[in-house]
């Protein structure tokens, strides 16, 4: 594929490339990263977005771009709200993972003596639910209340605070969210994983601040050098992955009966006003009120397993939490006119000015907490990046490493790792990502999100 | 027989059977075997499947799904299926395992779903051939 190079940060994928792309596609990628990018179908996938109906501006292509199922993930289209279409794939199966990120009153000096307690703390007090149940235990009447309000939920049940939402992207809460719109088996599978992490690529951190770049916005985040952080990965576990999945079968039907073509079936889509395009975006309200709760509820388990190894007096205090996987009405200014658009996030996490952006690295490696600029509003319906992204298959980065060399390697470096699974450190090993430095590198230069701090990892947990 | 396909972050699985039946019993155990080591599991309990769907294409993803469905639910791995009847509308059926117990078996993969990203089911030389990608 020939990309036509605007500068340094910015490739574009014209609207000519093939038949039924609407609108230009643009990539946000250095030469080298590009490079990376190349050897997947992602790019081809970001021009197959450019075809959805009703899309408005450009489709984007983030720096941790890489190849999806339909969408890309690292992918970003906006829809008309009256004439576009909203589409499960351009969500994805884990509806609303996201991150948060926990300030403390803890220094590096304080917690590296208690570090392996807390870490098996920690594993202990947030359970993978992998292949076990939580420990809440709710009515089916409590998670209809968690799928309508959110973490509002959890601060009922004394598991969180005003303050925690008040950090959180729309306080947690997306409103139109239907519990009915959700399925029974959505629920089924949803119920006994609230509270859990899960297991594939999320975890939880416990990090240090190791450099600042932006000296005043630290501050006001409540870092600083060396004090202790704690970053949250996870989603809506299986009740979003039953959403998706059931919603995709309908849509797929749907399409035919709206006379809607997409090349990959996985993009099913429907008209933002059809009944089953609002039905969708109820039960994916639904979803990822669930997430949020999730990450809140996991926040007090977090807490908790703190108090313990330290004493009453430790506060971790949230900065801030953020979804990379969303669909939302929001109104932007496109070519100088105010639009109603449906922004699709895959992989990708909204960036409006001043609000922190968490791109979190491969598994001991860095992470970056960012504030999202002006030019993501004007460029990329303020959004940046989501992570590092992939280049490694997972067989691939298991061949000839053993879990327990990857622990030792990490222990070496000061990171002591709790996994439920040999899988969970092998197929996450740190060289199965793109270099994080150079995504954020794109981010901060093409000035979608400016560089705030650098976060290392002490202690993961992960399934 | 399976083998499983990969590229960056796509799992794959290419089952073959002589007939489009025991394809997808051999995708259905491709999908047990990122999930977990299937050896070890026996076939204790039963649970009854039904999988439909306006084309050949959604049964099957379907038929998939509810092993993830059945895991997350009741912790269950199935190490054995079967297929009953297999008609325009749906496929139903029956699988056979044993409830996942972290002492003793070894999970591998989270698995989110099963996709109709690049998906084939086709009559292939030697019989039937099924290739689907999943989320993990």
């Amino acid at each position: 594929m020939h990309l036509e190079k605007i500068d340094d940060y910015r490739w574009l994928i014209p609207r000519t490339y093939k038949a039924g792309m609407l609108t230009d596609a643009l990539v946000y990628a250095s030469e080298p990263l590009l490079e990376a990018i190349r050897r997947d179908q992602s790019l081809e996938q970001a021009a197959n977005v450019a075809m959805l109906p009703g899309i408005v501006g450009r489709a984007l292509a983030m720096p941790d771009i890489h190849q999806g199922y339909g969408f890309p993930i690292g992918g970003v289209a906006a829809v008309d709200e009256q004439d576009g279409v909203v589409s499960p794939g351009g969500v994805g199966f884990d509806i609303n993972c996201g991150v948060r990120l926990l300030s403390s009153n803890l220094t590096l000096k304080e917690v590296r003596p208690k570090l392996r307690d807390l870490v098996q703390q920690l594993f202990r007090d947030v359970p993978t639910g992998i292949g076990q149940s939580s420990r809440l235990n709710i009515s089916d009447n409590d998670l209809n209340r968690v799928l309508e309000k959110g973490p509002q939920w959890a601060l009922e049940h004394d598991m969180g605070s005003e303050a925690d939402l008040d950090h959180t992207e729309e306080r947690g809460c997306i409103a139109g969210a239907d519990p009915h719109a959700v399925s029974a088996r959505a629920k089924q599978r949803g119920k006994p994983q609230l509270a859990t992490l899960g297991s594939g690529n999320h975890f939880l951190e416990v990090q240090y601040v190791d450099e600042i770049f932006h000296e005043k916005a630290a501050t006001e985040h409540n870092l600083s050098k060396e004090s202790i952080v704690v970053l949250i990965h996870t989603g809506s576990r299986g009740l979003g992955h039953q959403v998706c999945t059931d919603f995709v079968a309908q849509l797929d039907q749907a399409m035919r009966r709206y006379g809607l073509h997409l090349p990959d079936r996985q993009l099913a889509c429907a008209p933002i006003h059809s009944p089953e395009g609002q039905r969708y975006l109820q039960a994916m309200a639904a979803a990822a009120n669930f997430a949020w709760t999730n990450r809140q509820l996991i926040t007090h388990a977090v807490r908790g397993a703190f108090k313990r190894i330290f004493d009453e007096t430790v506060r971790l205090p949230v900065i801030y939490d953020v979804a990379h996987n969303i669909a939302k009405l929001e109104t932007h200014s496109v070519n100088g006119k105010k639009r109603r658009v449906l922004v699709h996030r895959k992989g990708a996490t909204r960036a409006f000015p001043e609000q922190p952006v968490f791109i979190p690295g491969s598994m001991g490696t860095a992470s970056y907490f960012l504030l999202g600029q002006e030019t993501a509003l004007r460029e990329t319906f303020g959004t940046a990046c989501h992570g590092a992204g992939r280049v490694l298959s997972r067989s691939a980065a298991k061949k000839g490493v053993t879990a327990k060399e990857i622990q030792k390697e990490l222990e070496s470096r000061g990171i002591i790792v709790q996994s439920l699974t040999r899988e969970g450190l092998t197929e996450e090993k740190p060289e199965a990502y793109k270099d994080i430095e150079t995504v954020v590198d794109v981010v901060h230069g093409a000035g979608l999100a400016s560089r705030v701090a650098r976060l290392r990892p002490i202690g993961v947990v992960k399934g | 027989m399976f083998e499983l396909l990969e590229h960056t972050s796509d799992v794959g699985i290419r089952a073959t059977g002589d007939t489009r039946e025991e394809a997808l019993i051999s995708a259905s155990q491709g999908l047990v075997s990122i999930l977990v080591d299937p050896a070890p599991f026996r076939p204790l309990e039963e649970r009854y499947f039904k999988a439909s769907g306006p084309d050949e294409t959604a049964q099957i993803i379907n038929w998939l799904n509810e092993i993830l469905f059945f895991f997350d639910t009741e912790a269950l791995v199935f190490v054995q299926f079967e297929i009953d009847i297999w008609t325009a509308g749906e496929i139903t059926g029956r699988a056979r395992g044993e409830r996942f117990d972290a002492g003793r078996h070894e999970f591998r993969t989270a698995v989110k779903a099963a996709t109709y990203h690049q998906f084939e089911s086709h009559p292939a030389p030697d019989g039937w051939e099924i290739r689907v990608f999943v989320d993990v």
